[in-house]
């Protein structure tokens, strides 16, 4: 296997991605974990592009490092003071060591599964409209936009309804109890 | 590997899930639960996009775009209710959140 260019990408994002996600659980301090966790869905973002996805490498940016981690930013640092000392007794003492096993044999499977799996030519052929020559004579937004609109009106449209109910939720959550 | 077969991608998915599984066993922040509720989240949606760009259908791309609303939908309301949670109790420990044990 020779290296090429896409082969030191993957691996330089395959590590970032790795030790951020291992970040998000390892600090103690939140706001280091919400950071770690942007660094981590920017690799995914970085994925994205690798994998010809150029909408939703930028959507993935806009939504999750921009407006979600926002969010959660801000939410950590509101309430970071009191997060902090409640981690540091332990009231399950196996807790850590019991979950770090069953997460290896998690990853263990997956990979196992994963690594005695080839895609069958069936199943590509199987595979509704191809989405490479769709891309190769429109552009990746085209055949992401073909797709929503043709296939997915529906679920799209239901969505709207899901982001409305979505802000009132938060609105009525995020009310002070007036008098009652 | 990645030209050829999505493994490397589909093993990074894999780890990348499975770290978040780890972080919602072990940790007692609430909000690093959320993250890691996310880790997972994106660890799928990399499946979904290594399976769209190696099944050369657009059906993965639409999938992870509808996982991104859900995502935005359920983190603006599950940092309302931790905000709301914290508020009335002055504490998100969630072993300390046990009032509505039988």
């Amino acid at each position: 296997m020779h290296i090429t260019a896409t082969t030191v990408a993957f691996v330089v994002l395959a590590v970032t991605a790795v030790l951020s996600g291992l970040g998000v659980i390892l600090f103690r301090n939140a706001v280091y974990s919400a950071l770690s966790l942007i660094l981590n869905l920017f690799s995914l973002a970085l994925f994205f592009l690798l994998l010809n996805a150029l909408f939703i490498a930028v959507v993935q940016v806009l939504i999750y490092t921009g407006a979600i981690m926002v969010l959660f930013l801000f939410v950590v640092t509101m309430l970071a003071p009191d997060a902090q000392d409640t981690e540091q007794r332990d009231p399950i003492r196996w807790q850590k060591g019991v979950a770090a096993g069953l997460g290896v044999i998690l990853a263990g499977g997956l990979s196992y599964l994963l690594f005695n799996t080839v895609l069958s030519p069936a199943a590509r052929a199987s595979a509704g409209d191809s989405l490479s020559k769709t891309v190769d004579k429109f552009g990746s937004i085209q055949a992401f936009g073909m797709g929503l609109f043709h296939g997915f009106l529906f679920p799209f449209e239901v969505t709207s309804v899901l982001l409305v109910v979505a802000i009132l939720g938060a609105l009525v959550l995020g009310r002070r109890a007036s008098r009652d | 590997m990645p030209p050829d077969q999505p493994t490397g991608y589909l093993i990074v998915s894999a780890v990348l899930f499975t770290i978040g599984v780890v972080g919602v066993l072990v940790r007692r922040n609430p909000l690093i639960i959320f993250m890691s509720i996310e880790l997972m989240l994106n660890a799928v949606n990399l499946s979904f996009m290594t399976f769209a760009r190696y099944l050369d259908s657009v059906d993965g791309w639409i999938f992870v775009f509808l996982v991104l609303t859900v995502a935005a939908a359920e983190v603006v309301v599950g940092l309302a209710i931790i905000v709301s949670i914290f508020r009335t109790r002055r504490n998100i420990d969630i072993d300390e959140l046990d009032s509505m044990r039988g």
